[in-house]
C-alpha cells in the first residue's frame, strides 16, 4: 500500500507546484557538478559511492522533501567514449531541467547511479582482434561479489529502476536496458561487423570460385568445403564472444532486478519483469546478428550446411570426388546406414553446429530459409540421383505382372506400390524427416515439435511429386524401354494422381515426342514401333486411353504425312507365318538378357544405371536416331544372346516390317476383345471407376490395349488404309495361294472396325480366288475326260513337243478375278509361247463352256511359272513371273538342237519376238544372269550358259568369250509352265515385286498426269481464268481426294510441259488456258 | 491439332454410324462433291465443265456450257454458279446462269426454271447431270412455264429474231 501511495503522492504534489509556479521542463537547471572524485578518461567511474548511498538512504527515510538543496554530482561528460553518445545527450538536455533544487536533487542523485551502473556495464571500446573479446569479460559472472563496487552497483541500479518512484524530481530518466541493448547495438556495428568481415576475408575466397558454384570447381575444391567450415567457425567464435560480452553486462542488470525484486518483497508489483527482459534482449540481439550476417557468410553456412546434410542423407555434394560422372554413374545415391560412421559423425557435427549457430542468433529466419532451400534441394537431388533411370521392378514378378495387368484393366490404382516409392517413403520417413527434426528442434527449442506426423505426410507426398516429375521427363525413353520399364510407370501410376500432373505429363511428353520422334530423321517404321510402345505404355498408365488420346494428336498429324506409313501398318499385319515365327523365336532369345539387363541395371551396375542414360537421351536432332527403340538397343549391345542365322533374320526382318503388329493380332489376350464393343453399362462390373476427370465430352472408356485399333484410327482416313489394304491383298492373294488365313483375320479385324460394307471389294477379292480353284478343277477334270476319251495317251493335240519331251503335261492353272473388285489391274502386252497361247485356248473354251456368255480376258504379266530347264551339264528349276518364264523360252531354239554353239538372242530380237516391253525384257534379262541361267555376250546380246564353266566365265568377261564356250548344243530349256495364272480382266495393283512394272507405272503415271490435266483446264475454264501457281498448286492439293503428290516444283514442270505444247499460256506468272 | 481431332475421330465417327449417315452433314456434302469432281474429270461430258470456285470452298462451283450446235446458242459460252447446301446431295444446289442469257425459263437475274432443280431433285442426279439437263434445256426450252414469256413466244414465232435477241443479250464475262 505504502508503496504505491508514496509513488503516486509527490507526483500530485509536484503537479499542483507546477500549477502554482509554472515551471516546466525546459527550464534551466544549474548545472551544479560538486563531484568530490572525478574519474580520468577511461577509468571505470566506480566513486560516488557513498553519496548515493547517503542518499538513498536519506531518502529511505523522508520522502523527497521539496526543498531539499543537495548539491548533487553531475554527470561527468567524459566517461569512456562509448559513453559519449549518451553523455552528449544528457549535457544538452541538462540545462532544460527543471531549475528547482528538489528537482535538480533527484535528477542528480539520478544521474549519478546512472553513471554507476553505466560505467559498470560499459562495453569495452577496443577495437582490437578478435581475441580481446575472449579475455576482456569475466569468465565467471559468479565471483562479483568480490568487486566491492557490486554493491553501489545494485544499489545504483535500484535507483535508476525505480527512478519515478524514488526520484520523482529527476525528470530526465533512462532506461537503462534500453541503453545497454543500445550500446550493444552500436558495438556490435562498430567492431564485430568489421570482424566478422575480417574472418570472411581472411580465408580468401578467391573471385573465381563464386562462379564456380557449389559443385563445380578444380582441384582445390577438396577443402573448398573446409574453408568455408573455417569461415563459418571463425564467424560463430568472434559472434560467441561479443555475445559473451553483451550477456555479461545484461546478466549484471539482471541480477539486479531479481535482487530488487527479492528486496521488494514477493507482494510488490515489480517495475521489470527480469524473464521478459531478459528475452527481449536475447531476441534484439539475435535479431542484430540474424540480421547483420552478410550474404558471403550465409553463403559458407549454405556450403557447409549442403555438405552436411548431403552426407547425412546420403546425397554427396559432388567436391568431396573429383570426378564427378564416374561416381554418379557407377553407383546410385542410397541413404547411409545406421551403423555408418561418417554419417553419424556428420549428424553430430551438424547438431553442434546447429546448436551453435542458434546461440549465436545466426539461427534465425534466414536459416531456417536456408535450410529449407537445401532441404529441398536435396529431395530434388535424392530423387534425381537414386531413381533416375531406374526404371525396372526389383524381380522378375514384373513380368509376369505384365501379363496379369492387361486383365485387371480397369483396377488401375496405387494398390500395387512400386519399391521406388517404398523406399523413398522411407527414406523421407527416416532420414529426411529425422534430420529436418533434429535441426529444426534445434533451431526452435521453445518449440513443441517443429516436424509433425502430417508434415512427415507432406514430406513424402511432396517427394512422390518430384518422383513423378523426374519420371515424366523420363517418360519418352521409358516407352523406348517398354516393356523392361515396367517399373517405372508403376511409379507414375502411383505419382501421377492429380489433374494437374496429368496436364503436366501430357504436355511434357507431346513436346518430347515434337522434338525427339517427330522429325525427319526418324524412318516411319521406328516411329510407328514407338508409337506402339506408346500405346502400350501410356494403356498401362492409363486404362482410359485419355492420357493416350491427349498425347497422340500430334502423332497421327505427323503420320498422315508420312505417305508410307499406311502400308508398313498393312504389311505388318499381314505377316507370314514364317516371318512370325522367327520374330517369336527372336523375342524369347531376347527377351533373356533383357531380364538380366534389367536386373543389372536395378543393383546399380548396368551400363543404364546413370542418371542419364546414354542412348536413350540423346536428343537426335540432325543426325536422326541411332537406333531403334530399347528393347532392340539392348540386344545389338549383347552378342552373346544367340548370334544366329535366326536372330539376324529377325533384325533384317524387324528393321524392314513392323512385324510387332502381326505379333500383337496372334495374341491371344489381344484377341479376347472379342466382345461388343459397344454394350451398356455393365452394372455387375465391381471394377468401375468413374472416367477421368480430364475425358473429352465424347469420351467412351475402351475396354483393352487395342493397339492396332488405335493404330490404324490413327492413320487418318479409313479410305486411305483400305484402299492400301486392298491393293496389299491382292498382291498377295496372287503370289502366295497356298492359305490365307492371316489374311482372313486380318480382314476381319478391319471389318469389325470399318464395317462389311467398307471391305466388300476384300471379300469380293478372297471369293474370287476361292471360286478360281474350283472353276480350275472342274475345268481340268472335264478337259481330262474329254482327252481320255479322244485320245487317252498323248497329252493331246497341241504341240506340246516341247514340254513333252519330260514325258510330262504341262499343269496350267488360271484365277478368275472379278474386274471391278480389284485394285486397278493393268494388261500389260506381249506374246506368250505358243504352247501357254493353246492352253489359254482350252482353258477359255472351257470356261465359257461352264458359264456360258462371259469371257476371259488374259492379265498376262501377273503370273507365276515354275520352269525346268536342261542345260548341258545340269537341269535347274526356277519359280519366275510368266514375263521370265517367256523370255527364257525365247532362247529355246528348236533348230539349234544338235549345234554347237549357245543359243544367242539381242533385245531386239526378243522385242520383235515377243513384242514386250523393253524395260521388261531387260529386267527378265537381268534376272536370267543372275541366276546364271544367260550370260551377257554383247552388248544387248546375251547367250546360254550351257555349263557352269560358261556362267562363270560369262561373270568375269562378257564380251571377249563369244562361242568359246560353244560346244555342245544340247540346250533344252524344257518350259514346263505351271501355274501361269491370269486374268479376267483387269488393270494392275501397284505391286513393287517382279518386272514388267514399269512400264506399268509410268502408264499408271501417264492416266494420272492426264487426270491432273483436267482438273488444271477445269479450274481455269471455271474457277478463274488465270491463276497462279501455288494457287493451282493448292486446290489440286485440296480437291483429290486420293491426295495429289505432286511438289510445286513438279507442277511446275509438267505445266511447262503444256506451255510448250500450246496447250497454256503464262502471263505475269499467272497460268491461263489460250483463247480459242 | 484442332484439325487433326477432327479429322480422326470424324472418321470413326462415321464408321460407327455406317449406315445412318443421312444427317445434315457438310463433311459429307464436301465428300460427294470430291467424288463428283473426280468422275468429272475422269470422264468429262462434252460441252459442260465444272470447278469449285477459286476459293477453295467446294460448296461453292462455277459452271461452264457450251451453247449446242443446232441452237440459237450455238457458239455461245454460258457461265453458272451453283451452291450446294449442306445437305447435298440430299437438297438441290441452287444453280444461277452468270452469263446473261435470253432464254424462256430463264429470268434476267439468271434464275432458272428447271424441275430437277426445284421439287424433283433426287440424290440420283449430281453436277454432270444438272449440266447435261441444262445444256438441253437451251434447245429445247419449256414454253409451258416461261419465266421470260417474250422469249417463249419468240422461240415458237420469230426463231431470227429470238436468235438476234439471244446474241444481243449474250455478253462474255471475263473475270479479269
Amino acid at each position: 500500500m505504502s508503496a504505491a501511495v508514496a509513488s503516486q503522492w509527490p507526483q500530485r504534489r509536484r503537479r499542483v507546484f507546477q500549477s502554482v509556479f509554472h515551471t516546466d521542463d525546459s527550464q534551466p537547471t544549474p548545472h551544479s557538478t560538486p563531484c568530490i572524485r572525478f574519474p580520468d578518461q577511461g577509468q571505470p567511474f566506480g566513486g560516488p559511492a557513498a553519496p548515493i548511498r547517503h542518499q538513498h538512504a536519506r531518502r529511505a527515510h523522508a520522502h523527497a522533501p521539496l526543498d531539499a538543496a543537495d548539491p548533487s554530482p553531475a554527470l561527468s561528460p567524459t566517461l569512456t567514449s562509448s559513453l559519449s553518445t549518451i553523455d552528449a545527450r544528457s549535457q544538452l538536455a541538462q540545462p532544460l531541467f527543471p531549475s528547482l533544487a528538489t528537482a535538480a536533487d533527484d535528477q542528480v542523485v539520478f544521474d549519478r547511479a546512472w553513471h554507476v551502473v553505466t560505467a559498470r556495464i560499459a562495453l569495452p571500446a577496443s577495437a582490437t582482434a578478435d581475441d580481446s573479446f575472449g579475455t576482456l569479460p569475466p569468465d565467471s559472472q559468479l565471483p562479483h561479489q568480490a568487486y566491492t563496487s557490486d554493491v553501489d552497483f545494485y544499489d545504483a541500479l535500484a535507483l535508476i529502476v525505480q527512478a519515478p518512484a524514488l526520484l520523482p524530481r529527476a525528470t530526465h530518466t533512462e532506461d537503462v536496458v534500453a541503453w545497454h541493448a543500445q550500446q550493444a547495438r552500436s558495438h556490435f556495428a562498430q567492431h564485430v561487423v568489421p570482424l566478422l568481415s575480417g574472418c570472411l576475408d581472411d580465408q580468401g575466397d578467391e573471385p573465381g570460385a563464386e562462379n564456380r558454384g557449389r559443385y563445380r570447381g578444380t582441384g582445390r575444391r577438396g577443402d573448398y568445403y573446409e574453408r568455408h567450415m573455417v569461415i563459418v567457425m571463425s564467424s560463430i567464435r568472434t559472434l560467441e564472444a561479443a555475445l559473451r560480452l553483451y550477456f555479461y553486462g545484461f546478466g549484471m542488470l539482471v541480477r539486479g532486478f531479481h535482487k530488487l525484486a527479492v528486496a521488494n518483497g514477493p507482494g510488490k508489483p515489480l517495475v521489470v519483469d527480469p524473464e521478459l527482459i531478459a528475452t527481449r534482449f536475447r531476441r534484439d540481439i539475435h535479431a542484430l546478428v540474424g540480421n547483420s550476417a552478410s550474404p558471403e557468410l550465409m553463403r559458407s553456412v549454405s556450403i557447409v550446411l549442403v555438405r552436411l546434410t548431403g552426407t547425412i542423407l546420403g546425397i554427396p555434394s559432388g567436391d568431396d570426388s573429383n570426378d564427378i560422372g564416374s561416381v554418379r554413374s557407377s553407383q546410385r545415391l542410397a541413404p547411409p546406414t545406421d551403423d555408418d560412421l561418417n554419417a553419424i559423425a556428420t549428424r553430430q557435427r551438424l547438431h553442434e553446429l546447429v546448436e551453435q549457430l542458434h546461440n549465436v542468433g545466426l539461427a534465425g529466419e534466414r536459416f531456417q530459409i536456408l535450410f529449407a532451400e537445401i532441404m529441398d534441394s536435396m529431395m530434388s537431388d535424392f530423387v534425381t540421383g537414386a531413381y533416375a533411370g531406374v526404371w525396372s521392378a526389383s524381380d522378375t514378378q514384373s513380368f509376369s505382372a505384365a501379363t496379369a495387368m492387361n486383365t485387371i484393366s480397369r483396377t488401375a490404382g496405387a494398390s500395387f506400390t512400386s519399391p521406388c516409392i517404398l523406399s523413398l517413403g522411407d527414406w523421407v520417413e527416416n532420414h529426411f524427416s529425422r534430420l529436418s527434426l533434429e535441426v529444426l528442434s534445434r533451431v526452435s527449442p521453445g518449440a513443441a515439435s517443429p516436424v509433425k506426423l502430417s508434415d512427415v505426410k507432406t514430406y513424402q507426398s511432396l517427394a512422390l511429386g518430384r518422383l513423378a516429375a523426374l519420371r515424366i521427363s523420363e517418360l519418352f525413353d521409358i516407352v523406348l524401354a517398354w516393356p523392361s520399364s515396367r517399373g517405372a510407370l508403376d511409379d507414375l501410376r502411383a505419382t501421377i494422381t492429380t489433374t494437374a500432373r496429368r496436364l503436366q505429363l501430357t504436355a511434357s511428353f507431346s513436346h518430347t515426342l515434337q522434338t525427339r520422334l517427330l522429325h525427319p530423321g526418324y524412318s516411319t517404321l521406328k516411329i510407328l514401333r514407338t508409337y506402339i510402345a506408346i500405346i502400350r505404355t501410356l494403356h498401362a498408365l492409363d486404362h482410359s486411353k485419355v492420357l493416350l488420346g491427349h498425347v497422340e494428336s500430334s502423332l497421327q498429324l505427323y503420320l498422315c504425312q508420312r505417305e508410307d506409313a499406311v502400308r508398313i501398318v498393312v504389311t505388318g499385319l499381314l505377316a507370314s507365318a514364317e516371318e512370325l515365327r522367327v520374330a517369336r523365336k527372336y523375342n524369347e532369345t531376347a527377351k533373356k538378357p533383357m531380364e538380366r539387363r534389367s536386373q543389372a541395371g536395378h543393383t546399380g551396375t548396368g551400363n543404364r544405371g546413370g542418371p542419364e542414360p546414354g542412348p536413350f537421351v540423346t536428343p537426335a536432332v540432325g543426325g536422326g536416331y541411332r537406333e531403334t527403340p530399347g528393347t532392340r538397343k539392348r540386344r545389338d549391345s549383347t552378342p552373346e544372346a544367340g548370334p544366329g542365322d535366326a536372330e539376324k533374320a529377325a533384325r533384317d526382318l524387324s528393321s524392314t516390317k513392323l512385324i510387332e503388329l502381326s505379333l500383337i493380332l496372334n495374341d491371344p489376350l489381344q484377341s479376347r476383345r472379342a466382345s461388343p464393343e459397344d454394350e451398356d453399362l455393365d452394372w455387375n462390373d465391381m471394377t468401375w471407376v468413374p472416367d477421368p476427370v480430364d475425358a473429352s465430352a465424347n469420351y467412351k472408356r475402351p475396354k483393352s490395349e487395342d493397339v492396332i485399333g488405335t493404330l490404324i484410327s490413327a492413320l487418318g482416313s479409313e479410305d486411305v488404309f483400305i484402299k492400301e489394304f486392298a491393293s496389299v491383298l491382292a498382291d498377295r492373294l496372287l503370289t502366295d495361294p497356298a492359305n490365307f488365313d492371316q489374311e482372313l483375320r486380318v480382314l476381319d479385324l478391319l471389318k469389325r472396325r470399318f464395317g462389311e460394307p467398307a471391305l466388300q471389294n476384300c471379300d469380293v477379292m478372297i471369293k474370287d480366288v476361292r471360286d478360281s480353284r474350283k472353276v480350275d478343277t472342274l475345268i481340268r477334270r472335264k478337259r481330262k475326260d474329254r482327252h481320255e476319251g479322244k485320245s487317252p495317251a498323248t497329252p493331246g493335240t497341241m504341240d506340246q513337243a516341247l514340254s513333252a519331251q519330260g514325258a510330262k503335261e504341262m499343269e496350267y492353272h488360271a484365277r478368275i478375278l472379278s474386274r471391278l473388285f480389284w485394285p486397278n489391274l493393268d494388261r500389260e502386252h506381249f506374246l506368250l509361247p505358243t504352247p501357254i497361247v493353246e492352253e489359254q485356248k482350252r482353258y477359255e473354251s472351257g470356261y465359257q463352256g461352264l458359264k456360258s456368255g462371259r469371257k476371259l480376258t488374259w492379265l498376262n504379266q501377273l503370273g507365276q511359272a515354275r520352269v525346268e530347264l536342261e542345260l548341258r551339264d545340269r537341269s535347274v528349276t526356277v519359280d519366275c513371273t510368266t514375263v521370265e518364264a517367256t523370255v527364257i523360252y525365247a532362247f529355246q531354239d528348236p533348230d539349234a538342237e544338235d549345234g554347237n554353239s549357245s543359243v544367242r538372242r539381242s533385245v531386239d530380237e526378243l522385242y520383235a519376238q515377243l513384242q514386250m516391253d523393253e524395260d521388261m525384257i531387260a529386267a527378265a534379262l537381268t534376272f536370267w544372269v543372275a541366276k546364271g541361267i544367260l550370260r551377257h555376250v554383247q552388248h544387248d546380246v546375251y547367250a546360254v550358259a550351257e555349263t557352269l564353266a560358261a556362267a562363270a566365265n560369262a561373270d568375269s568377261s562378257s564380251a571377249a568369250n563369244a562361242g568359246s564356250s560353244g560346244s555342245a548344243a544340247g540346250q533344252q530349256p524344257g518350259a514346263a509352265m505351271s501355274t501361269a495364272e491370269d486374268k479376267e480382266d483387269g488393270g494392275e495393283p501397284p505391286r513393287k515385286t517382279a518386272g514388267g512394272k514399269p512400264a506399268g507405272a509410268s502408264a499408271k503415271e501417264q492416266e494420272r498426269r492426264a487426270m491432273y490435266w483436267q482438273y488444271i483446264c477445269g479450274m481455269l475454264t471455271n474457277a478463274s481464268a488465270t491463276m497462279p501457281l501455288g494457287q493451282m498448286a493448292m486446290m489440286m492439293k485440296m480437291l483429290i481426294s486420293d491426295g495429289f503428290p505432286w511438289s510445286n516444283e513438279e507442277l511446275q514442270e509438267f505445266l511447262g510441259e503444256k506451255i510448250a505444247d500450246g496447250e497454256l499460256e503464262v502471263v505475269g506468272g499467272k497460268y491461263r488456258l489460250p483463247r480459242k | 491439332m484442332e484439325d487433326s481431332q477432327n479429322s480422326a475421330p470424324g472418321s470413326l465417327q462415321a464408321t460407327k454410324l455406317a449406315g445412318a449417315r443421312k444427317g445434315p452433314d457438310g463433311q459429307n456434302a464436301a465428300k460427294r462433291l470430291q467424288t463428283e469432281l473426280m468422275q468429272l474429270m475422269t470422264s468429262p461430258a462434252p460441252g459442260v465443265s465444272a470447278f469449285p470456285s477459286a476459293d477453295g470452298n467446294l460448296l461453292s462451283w462455277r459452271a461452264t456450257i457450251d451453247g449446242p450446235d443446232d441452237t440459237p446458242y450455238s457458239g455461245l459460252t454460258f457461265k453458272l454458279s451453283f451452291e450446294f447446301p449442306s445437305n447435298y446431295p440430299y437438297a438441290p444446289p441452287t444453280v444461277l446462269f452468270i452469263t446473261p442469257i435470253y432464254h424462256p425459263n430463264v429470268d434476267f437475274s439468271g434464275r432458272i426454271c428447271l424441275d430437277i432443280l426445284k421439287d424433283k431433285w433426287t440424290a440420283a442426279y449430281n453436277i454432270q447431270t444438272v449440266l447435261l439437263s441444262l445444256q438441253s434445256l437451251l434447245g429445247e426450252p419449256n414454253n409451258a412455264s416461261p419465266l421470260n414469256g417474250e422469249a417463249a413466244e419468240l422461240w415458237d414465232k420469230d426463231p431470227s429474231q429470238f436468235k438476234a435477241k439471244v446474241m444481243d443479250r449474250h455478253k462474255d464475262i471475263d473475270e479479269d
